[in-house]
This record gives structure tokens, C-alpha cells and sequence, in this order.
């Protein structure tokens, strides 16, 4: 167990640090290569690719100023700034010490929420099931879309419509398969997956400009653990750790909104407000410390409920499935320990990176010198055969290959990805459970909006659609300041 | 966006498709299942739910574009893009499955590095260089993946 922590780990770090590789693509390509494993190996060692890969994203955020997944935009801030003053492996074991600490504060969360959160979804029936995966692709779309939810909205409906390709879950009849039988089966996850993150990644890194490492040396105790650091930023580091596991567990939010959501919070109650921005240590803790805490964060809902917190989270649910675990309300009956065997990968993956990022900061410098003409063809290779290797389907190869193209066209034209990918893994929830509510309810439709659950989550729908609507935010605005006036003058 | 002006309409279509299929679908009454189970009752709603948002998206479009000069989009190698995505497709759509794994790889990876890192105005002795590393790296990539795949994962090569 240890080796196998070891080596997923290192590679973990090594795939987050290149730019272009994300934790997503990581996870989805180490998928094809743990068929083989034991089950409990194989779980293992995508947990730690995922800790390893976030985490990893730093160093590249704080040599090249490039993030090296997207978890690490917000670590560019005041990361490069520090490499700039010379002082790259000072940030890098910053980062180390935040991340470690993050990662552990949303252990100990994990743990405490996630057996109170699947007695909870035990109560769920095929109405709330069907407003959760709605939930997800609307808060998914929501947060990830850079300029207007619109788009992340489309993307989420865009997968959700590829997740209605071939037989529908109640009475087996094919749809959308245009007479060819290949279609039948659906659309895979994995090959979907590869391709709109991998491929994809391949075509963005290939297309963008290359980038230049900012050397780290000559640097007194660099690579020392920052535990001073630690302790005089305790209130941000837990405040960012709660941040983060919190935002993880949003479906389909991610890494980077943790770490932008717990950056802002440091920054709104710093002493040092000023520094941000500048090289601020506690920016940088901030960030890091954010963005780790969304791995245990991300794992709750996917664990529980079987929606992911993250689009790694996403890929780590369909490696369940096919390493024959069933995550779901059911999990803590049907395997009661598993969550805390999580919680114990999860403990494994820390210490390792840990290790590794305190022990091997100039390796991973050497790394991020590998020239990316030399990469790309390799990890091109791994999109082809991973997919390939799951059914040993030509046909899989395709999918992937359409969905890398479809996944650059639709990230240049200013679409997230994460909610595509929910929309393909919820698809089948949201379809099955509207059916059969209605089946249930004789098409009456009041079940969906008056049983509590539901109610909440129609609620909490509502408010997200509204959140996205300038005109809506700009009259909440005003009424709440007209509100704060009228309070000051009685 | 202005790009939004014109993928809007496209994702419209798409959306009214989607729609129109669930519509026309087979609605199982000989199988005397319940009305609200039908499987086109779920797409025709996706359908409308994308026209929806793609009218949002133009009506957005068209304001943003009317209040003022939009700013410019990242700008790549259009270049490399083209060549990354024919030999990548190359190899995916026409070498794997036509040729054994292995040789395909191999041919992918050299050629891929050659195509990219292979200046010939730097001088012979460079371009030496760059196939020899090219050559080495295809081969060890090919043998290693095979190795793994086909030994360790069991996995009958294309």
C-alpha cells in the first residue's frame, strides 16, 4: 500500500506540475491503467494521482506563473511573485505546508459529515433524486462559467444530452443511435472524459505559447517545512480548510473555486491586505491550503450521493463503479467502512506529498523542463490505449478523438468542461428519477415541489437561476442597501 | 463574444432537433407502459431547455456587442493547432487499427517530435540530434505501453 501511494503520488505531482495536465485527465488516464489492481490498490492510487495532482499544480503556478491545473490560478498570485524576488523554494514549501494542512482539516470534515450526509440522502427518493442532479448541473454551470452562466448552463445540457444517447435506464429502448449499433450502448464515460480533458489539453497546450521556468536557487533552508508560517496563518489556514472542503461539497464545483473562494475570504479579514497580490505569505497559504481542502471536500457528495464535488471527483465515481464499488446512500450499509478507508487514502496521499514536495522541490523543476513536444505525443498515446484498453472497442477511440475537438472548440468559445462531464454521469440519474417520480405520482407533479427535500432543493435552484441574472443581483443589491440605510437611520 | 452570435443559432437547432426526436419517439403504448414514462420525455424537455438558453446566449451576445468594442480573445499558434490535430488524428482514426499498436506508436511519437522540435535551418548536426531523440523516444514509448498493456493489463492490442 505504501509503494502504491508512493509512486501515484509522485506521478500525481509530476502530472499537476505540467501545465495543460489536470487532475482530471490524470485521474481518468491512471483509470485505464488499475483494471488490473486489487480493488482497494486501485481506489488508492487514484486518490493519491488526485491529491498528487492538485497539489502539484503549485509548483508550476509558482515557476512559470502558469497554473499547472486549474486549482492553482489562484497560488500565481503571490507564488510567482516570491519566485521573482528569488525566493521560489521558500513558496514552494509554503505551498507544501498549506496544502498538507488543508488536505487534513478536510479529512477530519469527511469524516464528520459524511456518515450524517448519506443517513440523510437514505430519506431521498426518485423526486429529490431527480432536483439533485438538476442541482448539480445548474451549480456546476453556475460556478465554473467565466463571463455568464449561460454558457456553463449550455455545456451542463450538452452533456446531459450525450448522457441520452443509447438504452434508457427504465425500458431499455435505444435512443439517438441513428441505426448504428455502435451507439447502442451510449456513450462512454471514460472515452468522453479523455478526450474532452485530454485530448483537449493535448490541442490547448500544443496551440498556446510555451513558457519560461523561473530558476530557484541559492535559497537558506528552502525546502524546510513552514510550520511557523503555519501557525501565525492558524485562523487562515482553517478558515481556508473549511472554505474548501465546504465549496468541495458543491457538485461539479472544484478546486479552483475553493481556492478563489478562500483567497478572497483571507484577503477580505488580512491584517496584510496590502501584501496580496505582492508575495503575501498568506495569500499564498490562502490558496493552497483552499484548494487541497476540496479533495475531501469533493469525495462527501460523491461518496453519498454518488454527485461529485469535482470533475476528478466525477472520474474517481465511475472508477468505483468499475472496480465494483457502488457509491450512493447506500454505501455506508453496504460497506460502512469504506469512508473511512477513504479517509485513510486520503491520510496516505497527505503524508506523500508532503514528503515528496518538502524532499524533491528540484525535481520537480527538472520536470517542468521536459519539453512539451515531447510530452504531448506521449500523453496522446495514453488518451488512445486508455479508453481502448476499458471495452477494447475501436469505437471508443473515436469518441474520444470527437470529444477532444468538441472540447477545445467549446473551451475556446468560453465553455467550462466540468459541467459537460456532469451533465454525461448525471444524465441517467436525472432521466431515471424524473420517470419514474412521475410513474410514482400518476404525472401528478406536486410530489416534486412539496415534499420537504424537494422543496429545499427547488428552493436552493431558484436562487442559484436568479444569482446568474445581473438585472436580479443588481435589485437585491440596492434593496439590501436601502434596507442597511433605513436600519442605520432608526 | 461575437462568436456567440453565431454558435447561438446552431445550439437553437440543435436544441429543436433534440426536441422534435423525443417528440417522434416510440412511445411504447403496445408495451402499455405509463404515459409520463415514455422515453422522449426527457430529451423533448433538454431540447426546449437548450433553445432557451440559446436565445439568452444571442439576446446576450447582441447587447454586449451593441454596448461596446468586445475585448480580444487569447491568441495561439493556429499553426501548430492544425498539425497537432492531424497527426494526432492520423494516428487515432487511421494508423491504430489498420497497423500493429506498436509500429503505429512508434511512427506517432517520432514523427510528432520531428514535426515540432526539427529545424532545418539550425544546421545538419541539429537535425541528426532531433531524429536520433525522435527515433529513441517513439521506440521506447511503443515498446513501453505495449509492454504494459498487452502483460500487465491483459489487453489484446488493436
Amino acid at each position: 500500500m505504501v509503494f502504491h501511494a508512493a509512486w501515484a503520488t509522485l506521478l500525481g505531482i509530476a502530472v499537476g506540475s505540467l501545465p495543460g495536465l489536470t487532475a482530471t485527465m490524470g485521474v481518468a488516464l491512471l483509470t485505464t491503467l488499475t483494471y488490473s489492481l486489487p480493488r482497494e490498490a486501485a481506489i488508492l492510487v487514484l486518490i493519491c494521482m488526485y491529491v498528487g495532482a492538485i497539489y502539484g499544480g503549485s509548483r508550476s503556478a509558482i515557476l512559470l506563473n502558469i497554473p499547472g491545473t486549474p486549482a492553482s490560478a489562484a497560488t500565481t498570485l503571490d507564488g510567482f511573485p516570491l519566485a521573482k524576488q528569488g525566493r521560489a523554494a521558500y513558496a514552494m514549501s509554503v505551498a507544501t505546508t498549506g496544502s498538507t494542512l488543508g488536505t487534513l482539516v478536510g479529512i477530519v470534515m469527511l469524516v464528520a459529515l459524511a456518515p450524517a450526509l448519506s443517513e440523510l440522502a437514505l430519506k431521498f427518493g426518485s423526486f429529490e433524486y431527480f432536483w439533485l442532479a438538476v442541482f448539480g448541473v445548474l451549480i456546476s454551470g453556475q460556478l465554473t462559467s467565466g463571463t455568464t452562466p449561460v454558457k456553463g448552463y449550455i455545456a451542463g445540457i450538452l452533456g446531459l444530452m450525450v448522457a441520452m444517447i443509447g438504452s434508457e435506464g427504465i425500458h431499455a429502448h435505444v435512443r439517438f443511435s441513428f441505426g448504428f449499433d455502435q451507439l447502442n450502448g451510449g456513450i462512454g464515460l471514460i472515452p468522453a472524459m479523455v478526450g474532452a480533458f485530454g485530448f483537449a489539453e493535448v490541442l490547448m497546450v500544443m496551440w498556446q505559447p510555451k513558457a519560461q521556468v523561473v530558476r530557484s536557487e541559492g535559497e537558506k533552508g528552502a525546502g524546510l517545512p513552514r510550520f511557523m508560517e503555519a501557525w501565525k496563518y492558524r485562523v487562515t489556514v482553517l478558515r481556508s480548510g473549511i472554505i474548501g472542503t465546504l465549496v468541495g461539497l458543491i457538485p461539479g464545483v472544484g478546486e479552483d473555486i475553493g481556492a478563489w473562494a478562500s483567497y478572497a475570504a483571507a484577503r477580505r479579514k488580512s491584517k496584510e491586505r496590502d501584501q496580496f497580490g505582492k508575495g503575501s505569505i498568506e495569500g499564498l497559504t490562502a490558496a493552497e491550503t483552499g484548494n487541497s481542502a476540496v479533495v475531501p471536500g469533493a469525495l462527501i457528495p460523491a461518496l453519498t450521493l454518488a454527485v461529485p464535488g469535482s470533475a476528478p471527483a466525477a472520474v474517481l465515481i465511475a472508477a468505483l463503479f468499475i472496480h465494483g464499488i457502488r457509491p450512493g446512500p447506500m454505501i455506508m450499509i453496504e460497506q460502512p467502512d469504506f469512508i473511512y478507508l477513504v479517509a485513510v487514502m486520503l491520510f496516505f496521499a497527505t503524508v506523500a506529498i508532503f514528503i515528496f514536495g518538502i524532499s524533491l522541490a528540484p525535481v520537480f523543476e527538472f520536470v517542468l523542463r521536459v519539453p512539451r513536444e515531447r510530452l504531448m505525443p506521449v500523453v496522446f498515446t495514453l488518451c488512445v490505449i486508455g479508453p481502448y484498453a476499458l471495452t477494447q472497442r475501436i469505437f471508443d477511440i473515436w469518441v474520444m478523438v470527437f470529444f477532444g475537438f468538441l472540447g477545445f472548440a467549446l473551451r475556446r468559445l468560453g465553455y467550462p468542461m466540468p459541467p459537460l462531464v456532469l451533465g454525461i454521469i448525471l444524465g441517467d440519474l436525472l432521466d431515471k428519477n424524473l420517470r419514474r417520480g412521475l410513474t410514482l405520482s400518476d404525472g401528478d407533479l406536486s410530489p416534486f415541489f412539496t415534499r420537504p427535500f424537494s422543496m429545499v432543493f427547488v428552493a436552493l435552484i431558484v436562487i442559484t437561476i436568479m444569482a446568474g441574472i445581473p438585472v436580479v443581483r443588481r435589485q437585491v443589491g440596492r434593496l439590501s442597501g436601502a434596507l442597511a440605510n433605513r436600519g442605520r437611520g432608526t | 463574444m461575437r462568436a456567440d452570435l453565431y454558435t447561438a443559432p446552431a445550439l437553437f437547432i440543435l436544441g429543436a432537433a433534440m426536441s422534435y426526436g423525443g417528440y417522434v419517439m416510440d412511445r411504447l403504448e403496445i408495451r402499455q407502459i405509463h404515459p409520463a414514462s415514455i422515453p422522449g420525455l426527457v430529451p423533448m424537455l433538454l431540447g426546449a431547455a437548450l433553445m432557451l438558453a440559446a436565445i439568452v446566449l444571442f439576446l446576450q451576445a447582441r447587447n454586449a456587442l451593441a454596448s461596446g468594442p468586445q475585448p480580444e480573445a487569447d491568441t495561439g499558434s493556429t499553426r501548430d493547432l492544425v498539425l497537432t490535430a492531424l497527426s494526432c488524428g492520423v494516428y487515432a482514426l487511421l494508423l491504430v487499427g489498420n497497423m500493429p499498436f506498436p509500429a503505429a506508436t512508434a511512427i506517432f511519437v517520432a514523427s510528432f517530435i520531428l514535426i515540432f522540435e526539427a529545424d532545418p535551418s539550425k544546421g545538419k548536426a541539429h537535425l541528426a540530434r532531433i531524429a536520433a531523440i525522435a527515433i529513441v523516444l517513439g521506440v521506447a514509448v511503443a515498446a513501453a505501453t505495449s509492454i504494459l498493456f498487452r502483460y500487465a493489463f491483459l489487453v489484446r492490442l488493436p
